[in-house]
């Protein structure tokens, strides 16, 4: 039986009612999971310590960020990343982040301790926080510190990120670290937040040829993606053995996203989510950990996670969405709820330079393939 | 950005009398492709790696010997820049010149080096690639005060911004390229085009049909 890791408090990481990263987003897949009959069956972490933050974080930066969640006046704030439009300072920061860096450590205790296959952590994901520096909507680095629990308790981590962005600061806290890969597909950084996870980021020292990364082209829809996806990842995966698959299951690469420029359908992520899970069978026992991320879109997101959800457990997945479900949601948002779980079928864009793009993400992963290969022999 | 924000200093240099094999072998050993000749104190030319195969290459008809002293084969008398030059004319000087470094000097005196190496990294400094940011691409019209507008616009949403970079597009127009401290650019795009700024990136997206 998979895990399924939430706490209430989860829903105090939020920067305001207006900022994109918004609890309710959760708060939607639960209620949708209820009303299809398959409420999620939670277990509660623990906050994570002071110590936990300390295994990844610099001292100084935790203790700003203390002091900021305390209402205290920070005046270098701005140096760390805190208190910017991005991720700006609110009451209870800290703990409310210790929160979220507790459910995905907890998860990883539980592969680890109790010998769980498949988790899904409700929450987390910051994969932009770095050691002292705050980013994109990311405080704490949940991903890296319990990455750092598993390695620590002689796992060696596959780590797998679809969020849109680049997982730059998992990337970066691991980048020499050699019992850990680095996957991570995103929108190509010359045109998307954060800017770095080019081919040419391979990692260093004992890490190098370990940290990989799939930049594709904006407007990249789900067959180029899969296609590369196929292209590179069970190769790497085959090469590095790992023990655990932990994977960042950002939902903005789905097309109706606001904050970025890939077209994913939910049909995308089904056939992506049925891959993981089969790679996890493959080459880690069926160990893995999923967090989730990114997804702005709450028309979507809701709607990915879900899916997520109910693969997790081999569930069916419906077609329809309860109508009590919808009408409830699309009076709270004041907006239309799509009316089946998933995206209409076909979703088709107008995109001019369709071929262009595959071609151009094929490349990419040739590429990457070629410039990472050397090291792994 | 002057040259000495960006300049590697003290520069290495050899003495005009060291021969070209032990030239070669010191640039081997460093890792380096640009040495500065000194006498005593004073730089007196500029010797590089493909000096060295040049002058010495068995396909050339009468080659130097490697006991040679490289005066014999250095640049001289050297190109240089001062301290204080803006990064830009170095740049334009080593892109006329067609070379590859630039000794930097004060009275005469050899105080670092810039070599294309260098300036590829002021590039990237230039264009706030080094730090977690967003791309934002406008066009504006090549008039005053267009791009104090832009800026006001980033300043309201308290936006750093990390990078400026604007190129002159057409007889009318300028294109302005900004890396901005923020995962949020699609949302200031969408502000900026109900102001009428033309936004080039990030674009509409294409919509479902």
């Amino acid at each position: 039986m998979p895990s399924v890791i939430y706490h209430r408090a989860y829903s105090r990481y939020s920067f305001g009612a207006t900022h994109p990263f918004n609890p309710v987003r959760v708060e939607m897949m639960l209620d949708l999971l209820d009303a299809l009959g398959h409420p999620a069956r939670t277990v509660a972490p623990e906050p994570a310590t002071r110590e936990d933050l300390l295994r990844v974080h610099a001292e100084y930066y935790v203790r700003r960020v203390e002091a900021l969640g305390a209402g205290e006046e920070v005046p270098d704030c701005g140096d760390y990343g805190l208190g910017t439009p991005d991720t700006p300072a609110f009451r209870g920061m800290d703990e409310a982040t210790r929160w979220l860096v507790g459910g995905t450590l907890h998860g990883a205790r539980l592969i680890c301790e109790e010998g769980e296959k498949r988790v899904l952590q409700l929450g987390g994901g910051l994969h932009h926080a770095r050691r002292n520096y705050a980013s994109g909507f990311c405080v704490y680095n949940d991903l890296a510190i319990a990455i750092d629990y598993l390695t620590r308790h002689g796992l060696w981590v596959a780590y797998l990120d679809i969020d849109v962005h680049h997982g730059d600061g998992v990337q970066q806290i691991l980048y020499e670290d050699k019992r850990v890969m680095t996957i991570s597909l995103h929108e190509s950084g010359q045109f998307l937040f954060p800017g770095t996870g080019s081919v040419h980021e391979l990692g260093a020292e004992l890490g190098r040829g370990l940290k990989l990364n799939l930049p594709l082209e904006p407007f990249t829809e789900g067959e180029s993606y899969l296609e590369v996806f196929d292209q590179v990842v069970p190769a790497a995966l085959r090469q590095f053995r790992p023990g655990i698959l932990v994977v960042q299951a950002g939902a903005d690469a789905h097309f109706d996203d606001p904050l970025a420029d890939l077209m994913l359908t939910t049909h995308d992520y089904e056939a992506i989510f049925r891959r993981i899970l089969e790679w996890a069978d493959l080459f880690t026992a069926g160990r893995v950990l999923f967090t989730l991320g990114g997804g702005y879109a709450l028309g979507a997101a809701p709607r990915v996670w879900t899916i997520l959800h109910l693969l997790i457990h081999d569930l069916p997945v419906p077609g329809r969405l309860p109508e009590a479900w919808r009408r409830k949601w699309t009076a709270t948002l004041e907006g239309t709820v799509p009316a089946a779980l998933h995206d209409p079928t076909p979703s088709r864009f107008d995109i001019p330079n369709r071929q262009e793009i595959a071609h151009r993400n094929r490349q990419t992963g040739e590429r990457l393939l070629e410039g990472a290969r050397p090291y792994w022999f | 950005m002057l040259v000495r924000d960006i300049m590697s200093s003290p520069a290495m240099a050899i003495p005009a009398a060291t021969t070209l094999a032990d030239a070669y072998r010191f640039m081997r050993e460093k890792g380096i492709r640009h040495l500065p000749v000194i006498e005593g104190p004073d730089l007196v030319g500029v010797i590089t790696d493909r000096d060295l195969r040049l002058a010495t290459s068995s396909l050339v008809p009468s080659p130097f010997a490697p006991g040679s002293p490289v005066s014999t084969v250095m640049s001289r008398p050297p190109l240089t820049a001062d301290a204080a030059d803006p990064v830009e004319d170095a740049a334009r000087t080593m892109r006329e010149k067609k070379i590859g470094c630039l000794p930097v000097v004060e009275d005469g005196r050899l105080i670092g080096i810039i070599t294309g190496l260098d300036l590829l990294d002021a590039l990237m400094r230039m264009t706030g690639a080094d730090k977690p940011s967003g791309r934002l691409e406008v066009r504006l019209p090549d008039h005053p005060g267009e791009l104090a507008r832009l800026t006001a616009t980033l300043s309201e949403r308290g936006l750093n911004v990390h990078s400026i970079l604007t190129y002159p597009e057409g007889p009318d127009s300028v294109r302005t390229v900004l890396r901005i401290g923020s995962i949020e650019i699609r949302a200031l795009a969408g502000d900026l085009r109900r102001q009428r700024f033309e936004v080039v990136w990030p674009p509409e997206k294409p919509c479902p049909r």
